[in-house]
Order: structure tokens, then C-alpha cells, then sequence
């Protein structure tokens, strides 16, 4: 029992990360119908612009009101980061390519994604003391444990419930609420969801589309320079080839929730993050993306639009 | 004659190599009910996607209300009070009625009016008050219709321009869908009708253009395109 519900914590706290990243790329996807692929690439960089100003401060494991506002200093000032790379890539590479055949766009991002690893990996080598002076560029980097390592259900307890648990979790649904409070009572909300629906329709509404389209991809900036500090701190390294990888996961999930549908990413994130931990535990974690993509490809054979994703075609 | 509201002057628009509007020159005087009839591929739709601002105009120029429309924006060219009920009613299928007319008020900030305009379009089509909470992709395609009227009209546009509002509706609320476009424009709004159902569209417009493959053959006072022989044969199956 005990290691089940600390499996389900495990699976709960990853599966925020890769909610918050897939939110980034299926609110794309509901506007433009595109895949950004370089969105999990933005995902990395944000991180490791997050351990350089970790660096740049000379944070360690503390407590007390100015380390919080530092930490908060951090999320914002990465999240504004990832917000204003996204916007650039869209307005340089996609933008351009608005009214291409898709495959131009798609082919586009797979580029962009392997030029923002490229950067990643100069950043990395970089001469700086927390990137190990930048001797081994690809190598993975440590980011300080800045939270307490205390289990706060107290040290006789057989579960473990970390600060950064807590943090992960916390922080993750504050800001999932705060994006649904957005999209669903805002007047850019609003200009969002008939954007998605009906560009063509939404321009007749006075909408202006384009500003729409550079919103959404700052937002989808802003969740992932945010999931990039959440994740660091949780897993404490970051590497320059961790977009890619979770950046698939994020996207595999925003698929199996229903692609372009926003509470679908968030189940998709959730419900792969439970299945790779239960999966770890109780098959093996040699086995885990056979496990994970068999279950992932069933649900997908039954509901071929996801979880949430509809197939009714609309009436035009 | 004052300046006329709306006026295009040698209009052409194409899709690709394909020229579409081949020096369209029309007009609109403000209180106006006029027709554009043509039949399929005349070019009607792309007319209007040009006022509008959803296609590009290659040579020639559309005023509104004494403004060079060239080079806005459609998002522009709403507030400036040119109102579109689109070819195909374009709802948004997957909100509310409430939400598609609310959708429609977009650019509007005077919330009281809003409210008024609102009451104002229930008072016309009642039955999408009674379906206000429905989502507009399950109404029929008579409601759907009924709804991107409505929608338009929330702008409150001083130009509405309705393109084949009447496309497969029954009978009756092709009827309803007329009176409520007379109605419209006995409360001001001037109104560019595009329409297959060239009898009904003569009957209550002012004046009419026939189109033909790009090109304007034919304007006169509704009354007397009635009753043209070659308006007759083409478009009123006589
Ligand atoms: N998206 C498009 N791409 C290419 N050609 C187009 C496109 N839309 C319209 N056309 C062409 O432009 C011409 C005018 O089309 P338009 O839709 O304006 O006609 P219409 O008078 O509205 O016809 P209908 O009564 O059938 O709606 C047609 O020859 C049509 O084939
Ligand atoms: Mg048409």
C-alpha cells in the first residue's frame, strides 16, 4: 500500500511537468493545427538560463523570505525568457510560413529544434562553476538541491513527502488554474477559443488573429521557462538534450488527452506520469517505455482522438 | 446624390491565376437595401470576402463611408461598421448560442447597448433564446443561419452584408429570415444581400447588380430587374 500511494506521488509530480510542456504544445495546436517541435527545446534552454542565475546569485539550500523572492525572481524571469524565444521563433520561422503546405512549418520546427540543442550545448560549455566549468558541454549538469530534504509527514513516516513535492504540485495546479481562469473568462480567452474554432470567423468578430496566435505562443513560453525551474528543482539536473525527451513525452501526452483540448494535456501529463511510475515500480524500469507506449497505443486504438479530443466533424 | 456608404470602383481579386472579380463597380447609398444575384462562381462570395477584408484586392479600390479600405485588416474593417454574415454561416460550432452572439459584440465596450442589441435579436429570432445554452454546431441549419445574422448585428454594423442568408432553409423560415433583414434596415442598417433566390432578393432590395464570371452586366431599381426578360430567363426560372 505504502509503496503505491508513494508511486502515485512519484507519478503526480512528474506528471505536472509534463502537463505543464504539453499545455504549451497542444494550445498551439488547437490555433495552427502545427506541432511545435522546438517547444520542448525552449523546455531546456529556459532551464538552463535557470541554473545560470542560480549560479549568478549564489543560491544554496535555505530558507527565509529573500530566498523565496529570489526563487520567485528566477521562475518569472525564466518564464519571460521561454515567452519571448517562443514569440521570436514563431515570428522568424512560422509566421513566415503561415499559409505553406504543412509539412514546411512542421519541417521548420524539427530545425529549430536541433538549432535550440545546438545552443544548449554551447551554453553548456560555457565556462561557469555550475556547468562544472564548462569542460564537458553534453555532460549532464547538477542543479543544487535548493529545497530541505525534510519528509514533512515527519521522519518516522514509511511515505516521503518532500518540500518540492509539495512545490511541484502546488505551483503546478496554481498555474494551471490561472490559465483556466484565462482562457475561460478573459476577453483573450475568448478571442483564443474562436481563434481555434474559426479563424476565419473569429477575424469577422474584429478578432486580431495574429496577435491571438503571438499570445498563445507566449503563453505556451511562459509554462515551460515555468515547468523548466519546477523541473530542475525536482530533479536537479538539466541537460542539453531534456526538451527532446520530455518534450516527446509532453507531446505523446497532450495526444492521448486530445490534441488542441487544454484539460486533455493536463490528463494525458498526469496519467503518463502515474503510468511510468507505477510502471517502474511494479514491471520494471528497464520496461518502462514498452509498458508506457503499449498502454499509450491502446487508449489511442479505442479513442483515436484522446481522451478528451473530439471526433464529431462540425457542420459548416 | 449624397456619397454613397459603401463604393467599389473597377474591383479585381483573384486566386491564384485565376481571376475571380473582373472590374466590379458598385454602390451602396446609406439606408439602401441592395442585391447582388449571379449564379454559381460569379464571384459574389469573393465581393464580399473583398469589402470585408478577407481577400486581397489586386487593382482598383473600395471605399466605406468616405475611407480607402486598402491594406485593413478585416479586424479593422469591423470596427469601422461593415458587419458580415459569411458564406456557409461559419458558427462557432462548439459554444453556446450565447457565446456565438457574444462573440458577435466582440469589438464593443458600451455594455448596456450590448444588452439591448441582445434582447433585440432574441426579439427577432426567439427561438435562439430558447436555445441559448445549446451549442451552436447542434442547431439546425436554419438556427445556424439565424445565429450568424444574429451574430453580425451585434456589432451593430451600419453595413451588414449577408451572404446567402437564405441557402437551404425551408420556405417558411426563409420568410422569417427576409422580414427580419426588412426589418433590419427599417431600423437603419444598410444591407448588401447576396442571394441565389433572386426573386425574394428583388422584392425587398432597392436597387440590384447582376454578376456575371467577374463582371456586372446588369444594375437597376429591384422593381425593374423583376421584370427583365433576361433577369427573368437567367435568375427567376421563367
Ligand atoms: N479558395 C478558392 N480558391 C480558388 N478559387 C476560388 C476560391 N474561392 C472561389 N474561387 C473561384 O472564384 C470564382 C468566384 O467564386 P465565388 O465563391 O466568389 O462565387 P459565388 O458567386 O459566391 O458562387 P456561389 O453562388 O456558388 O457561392 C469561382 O470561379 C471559384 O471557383
Ligand atoms: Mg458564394
Amino acid at each position: 500500500m505504502d509503496t503505491l500511494v508513494q508511486q502515485l506521488i512519484i507519478g503526480l509530480t512528474n506528471g505536472m511537468v509534463f502537463a505543464l510542456i504539453a499545455l504549451g504544445y497542444t494550445m498551439v495546436y488547437g490555433i495552427l493545427e502545427f506541432i511545435n517541435f522546438a517547444h520542448g527545446d525552449v523546455f531546456m534552454l529556459a532551464s538552463f538560463l535557470a541554473l545560470t542565475l542560480v549560479g549568478a546569485l549564489g543560491l544554496q539550500q535555505q530558507t527565509g523570505m529573500v530566498f523565496a523572492l529570489e526563487l520567485l525572481g528566477i521562475i518569472l524571469t525564466c518564464a519571460a525568457f521561454a515567452a519571448s524565444l517562443n514569440w521570436t521563433i514563431d515570428r522568424l520561422v512560422y509566421k513566415p510560413l503561415r499559409k505553406a503546405p504543412k509539412l514546411a512549418p512542421l519541417v521548420s520546427a524539427i530545425g529549430v529544434s536541433f538549432i535550440l540543442q545546438n545552443i544548449g550545448l554551447f551554453w553548456g560549455g560555457m565556462p561557469l562553476k555550475v556547468f562544472g566549468g564548462g569542460n564537458q558541454a553534453a555532460a549532464p549538469k547538477a542543479f543544487p538541491d535548493l529545497l530541505p530534504a525534510t519528509n514533512l509527514l515527519g521522519p518516522n513516516s514509511h511515505l516521503t513527502l518532500l518540500p518540492k513535492d509539495v512545490l511541484v504540485i502546488g505551483a503546478s495546479l496554481t498555474v494551471m488554474a490561472a490559465l483556466y481562469g484565462l482562457v475561460r473568462f478573459t476577453k483573450l480567452g475568448k478571442a483564443m477559443r474562436a481563434t481555434a474554432q474559426d479563424p476565419t470567423a473569429a477575424r469577422l468578430m474584429g478578432i486580431d488573429v495574429d496577435f491571438v496566435v503571438g499570445a498563445t505562443f507566449v503563453i505556451g513560453g511562459c509554462l515551460a521557462g515555468f515547468a523548466a525551474v519546477i523541473y530542475s528543482l525536482y530533479i536537479n539536473t538539466v541537460h542539453y538534450q531534456m526538451g527532446y525527451q520530455n518534450g516527446l513525452y509532453a507531446f505523446t501526452a497532450a495526444v492521448v488527452g486530445g490534441i488542441g483540448n487544454i484539460p486533455g494535456a493536463v490528463l494525458g501529463g498526469l496519467l503518463l506520469g502515474l503510468l511510468r511510475a507505477l510502471s517502474d515500480q511494479f514491471i520494471g524500469a528497464q520496461w518502462q517505455p514498452a509498458v508506457l507506449f503499449g498502454v499509450l497505443i491502446v487508449i489511442l486504438v479505442f479513442r483515436p482522438a484522446g481522451l478528451l479530443g473530439s471526433t464529431a466533424r462540425e457542420k459548416v | 446624390m449624397a456619397e454613397p456608404l459603401l463604393e467599389l470602383d473597377q474591383v479585381y481579386a483573384s486566386y491564384g491565376a485565376i481571376e475571380s472579380l473582373k472590374g466590379v463597380t458598385l454602390s451602396v447609398q446609406a439606408g439602401e437595401i441592395v442585391t447582388l444575384i449571379g449564379g454559381n462562381g460569379a464571384g459574389k462570395t469573393t465581393t464580399l470576402k473583398c469589402i470585408s477584408g478577407l481577400h486581397a484586392v489586386s487593382r482598383g479600390s473600395i471605399r466605406f463611408d468616405g475611407r480607402d479600405l486598402k491594406n485593413l485588416p478585416p479586424h479593422d474593417i469591423v470596427r469601422l461598421g461593415i458587419g458580415h454574415s459569411p458564406e456557409g454561416r461559419r458558427v462557432f460550432a462548439r459554444m453556446t448560442v450565447a457565446e456565438n452572439l457574444d462573440l458577435g459584440a466582440y469589438i464593443r465596450k458600451d455594455k448596456v447597448e450590448t444588452a439591448l442589441d441582445l434582447a433585440k435579436v432574441y426579439a427577432l429570432f426567439p427561438v435562439l433564446e430558447q436555445r441559448r445554452q445549446q451549442l451552436a454546431g447542434t442547431l439546425s441549419g436554419g438556427e445556424q443561419q439565424m445565429l450568424a445574422v444574429g451574430r453580425a448585428m451585434m456589432a451593430r454594423p451600419r453595413l451588414l452584408l449577408l451572404d446567402e442568408p437564405s441557402l437551404g432553409l425551408a420556405p417558411l423560415i426563409v420568410q422569417t429570415i427576409f422580414q427580419v433583414i426588412l426589418t433590419l434596415n427599417q431600423q437603419g442598417t444598410t444591407i448588401l444581400l447576396v442571394e441565389q433566390n433572386a426573386r425574394m432578393a428583388l422584392k425587398i432590395a432597392n436597387r440590384g447588380y447582376v454578376l456575371e464570371t467577374g463582371e456586372i452586366t446588369m444594375t437597376g431599381p429591384a422593381s425593374d430587374l423583376l421584370v427583365d426578360p433576361r433577369v427573368q430567363s437567367a435568375y427567376l426560372g421563367q
